[in-house]
């Protein structure tokens, strides 16, 4: 059975750790203005680019391929999620289980067959 | 450490509470040093490697650059760029810094002294280490600057490709030990190898498992020769260059923090964790924190080597090793080694 | 009593951040905010016992959708004017798509109250070891009683995997940079270089 118990540390552990990340950010700021470190100016603010004004959008040259890539991602990454119950679950199972995945994985590495001669795999 | 707290006349709730918030500042200020410490190491390690000194300045041998460097960028400016998206350019270093810590939640550093016991450590683990990806591509994004955004897309599209081979190999690790939670798995390596060795990673199945853990350990938290997002020559300091001061510094200590917690994860998963190495009684009189931060340790030392000695990768070989190599082989490894398992009787 | 509280804490957190998802302004926002909900659901699942599907959710949801939609949100050039314009077009489909949504589950619940349905009936084979952690109780019902709907996953899985590369894959012939590791490798000095000795003035045939 599932023990709540061993999850509140979990919970804790994170806001513990938020407050303790927001303290690093928020401190420093508060200290720069206390010793005087904190001298903003127009210079100082803009985007870094080598010594010039950035001549044009900076988000607006996005490659399709991450987006291929970010698929393929969650495709395979579904895949594993189906092997993580499979993994423990196998002596229940047994072979029958066992044979499942194998065909469930076949019909996958047809799938990465596909992409691979396609050549999605390919970084240009 | 309940019971401790229950015997100085609390009732079980507060103690429960007192020895939860313990146990988590035990994690978080520990961790904290350490990655501090581990800096100062892997700047020693390159250095001797280079036959350079490395710090040498503050404090005996240098021991206390980084914290010289800590307390430089804590008093400095925090900058926000006038162009950025402000609340998303300062959640940015917070979603990281929590991330990483949040990871060591459920890693157990003895028998006993694991804060959450819960049955789905590892599962637990992949999830949390799988939220990195938004502390890189928020403030690449809010950042609004093209060296920083080209870089976290490159660092989001590296750490999502080497998740999925991660993923297929600890099905092979949770194949042998048939359960997630990660004291468990330490536990089924007593005597794993050939009744003496406490090890998954001396199997020849899980042996090749192993290596190819490290390597994605390695392109997992962008450490060289993987370290495309911070290619000087390209992307001047990665998605990181527009932060100043402390907010800075939380990438460097989650990135370190994140390390240190791969390290741990090849200790705990195919190095017998808090056991030690050999099966042998009296080894067991040494407590079982100091066997696995020697083993830890070891892979930090592994890690600082191979930035000291390999070059870097071009980002089509990366893609090439994670989608072509790793990804096949693991999927191949998940079979074998299933059926393997299956024919010889492991499940009964 | 913790309990109770901390379900307040993660249904409050969901509703708001799904109200935020559709509030925002900035697509990313949105979808961070989707993010922040998913992680309570997440946190939800814990309470109700379901452990596995919450770490499910943290690792496909957050860990992969997620970062698709932001992929792709980031990737669209969004002129927000031309949005809103298609908010006020689409707004009355929208509302009758919403009532006819509240209207079944309406019935729905109210079947299920009058407890004329009989919902999810196992057959009884399953449900092995109870004490199993709930990641191997799934495991030992998917894997043996719904092996077919298993495959058919495999196969839609399959079908997206197509589908993706045949939607973003451009094909580019002989790409900049490609680099071909066994011919590298199978380079060899003898067939790499050549001795030349030039006389003097005449220069090198290449």
């Amino acid at each position: 059975m599932v023990d709540l118990e061993q999850y509140l540390p979990i919970l804790i552990f994170l806001f513990v750790a938020a407050a303790l990340s927001a303290l690093f950010v928020f401190l420093p700021m508060g200290v720069s203005r206390l010793t005087g470190a904190h001298k903003p100016d127009a210079e100082k603010l803009s985007e870094y680019e080598c010594g010039f004004p950035a001549f044009e959008d900076p988000r607006s040259q996005f490659d399709v391929k991450f987006y291929l890539v970010a698929i393929s991602f969650l495709l395979f990454d579904l895949e594993a999620s189906f092997l993580f119950p499979w993994a423990v679950s196998l002596e229940y199972t047994g072979w029958t289980g066992w044979s499942a995945m194998v065909i469930f994985l076949g019909i996958l590495a047809v799938g990465l067959a596909y992409e691979w001669k396609m050549g999605a795999l390919d970084w240009q | 450490m309940t019971e401790f707290f229950q015997s100085l006349g609390l009732t079980y709730e507060w103690a429960w509470g007192l020895a939860t918030i313990a146990g988590i500042l035990l994690i978080a200020l520990p961790l904290m040093l350490s990655v501090a410490m581990v800096i100062y190491v892997d700047r020693k390690v390159w250095a001797a490697i280079n036959l350079r000194r490395g710090p040498n300045v503050v404090g005996p041998f240098g021991l206390l650059q980084s914290f010289a460097d800590g307390l430089k960028v804590f008093l400095q400016e925090t900058i926000i760029p006038s162009a950025a998206n402000k609340g998303i350019f300062i959640l940015a270093p917070i979603v990281t810094f929590t991330v990483a810590l949040a990871a060591w939640a459920v890693v157990p550093f003895s028998a006993t002294a694991v804060l959450a016991d819960i049955n789905i450590g590892l599962l637990y683990i992949l999830a949390i280490s799988s939220l990195s990806v938004y502390g890189v591509v928020m403030s690449g994004w809010a950042s609004n600057s093209k060296y920083p955004f080209f870089s976290a897309m490159r660092a989001a599209a590296q750490m999502i490709s080497y998740e999925v081979s991660i993923g297929f190999i600890l099905v092979c690790v949770v194949l042998f030990a048939g359960t997630f939670n990660l004291n468990d798995i330490v536990r089924a390596q007593e005597g794993f190898g050939l009744g003496v060795i406490n090890a998954y990673g001396i199997h020849p199945l899980l042996f090749p498992m192993w290596v190819m853990f490290f390597i994605s350990c390695l392109a997992e938290t962008q450490r060289v020769p993987f370290d495309l997002t911070e290619a000087e020559s390209e992307l001047v300091a990665g998605y990181q260059t527009e932060y100043s001061s402390m907010s800075f510094a939380l990438f460097w200590l989650g990135e370190y923090a994140n390390i240190l917690l791969m390290c741990i994860l090849n200790a705990l998963l195919f190095w017998g964790g808090w056991l030690p190495p050999i099966d042998w009684a009296p080894l067991y009189y040494v407590p079982g924190i100091v066997w696995l931060l020697l083993k830890t340790f070891f892979f930090f030392f592994m890690f600082s080597w191979v930035m000291a000695t390999v070059p870097r990768y071009r980002y089509d070989q990366l893609m090439r090793l994670g989608w072509k190599v790793f990804l096949p082989i693991s999927l191949g490894f998940v079979v074998v080694i299933s059926g393997y398992l299956m024919a010889t009787g492991h499940f009964g | 009593m913790i309990q109770t509280l901390a379900f307040y804490l993660f249904a409050a957190l969901v509703i708001a951040s799904a109200v935020m998802v559709i509030m925002a302004r900035n697509p990313v926002h949105s979808v961070l905010w989707l993010i922040l909900a998913f992680f309570n659901a997440a946190g939800l699942m814990v309470l109700v016992g379901a452990e596995f599907i919450a770490a499910l959710l943290l690792i496909v949801y957050v860990g992969a959708v997620a970062v698709l939609f932001l992929f792709v949100v980031m990737m669209l050039d969004i002129d927000f004017a031309e949005l809103r314009a298609g908010f006020v077009k689409n707004f009355p489909l929208g509302i009758a798509i919403a009532l006819v949504l509240a209207a079944e589950l309406i019935f729905g619940i109210g079947a299920y109250q009058a407890g004329q349905l009989e919902l999810g009936v196992a057959s009884g084979v399953a449900a092995p070891a109870l004490d199993a952690s709930n990641t191997a109780s799934i495991g030992a019902v998917l894997y043996r009683d719904y092996v077919f709907l298993f495959e058919a996953a495999g196969i839609i899985l399959l079908v997206a995997m197509v589908g993706a590369i045949v939607l973003t894959h451009r094909r580019t012939e002989n790409a900049r940079g490609q680099q071909d590791i066994s011919r590298q490798v199978r380079r060899n000095p003898d067939e790499a270089t050549v001795m030349k000795q030039p006389e003097v003035g005449r220069g090198v045939d290449l």
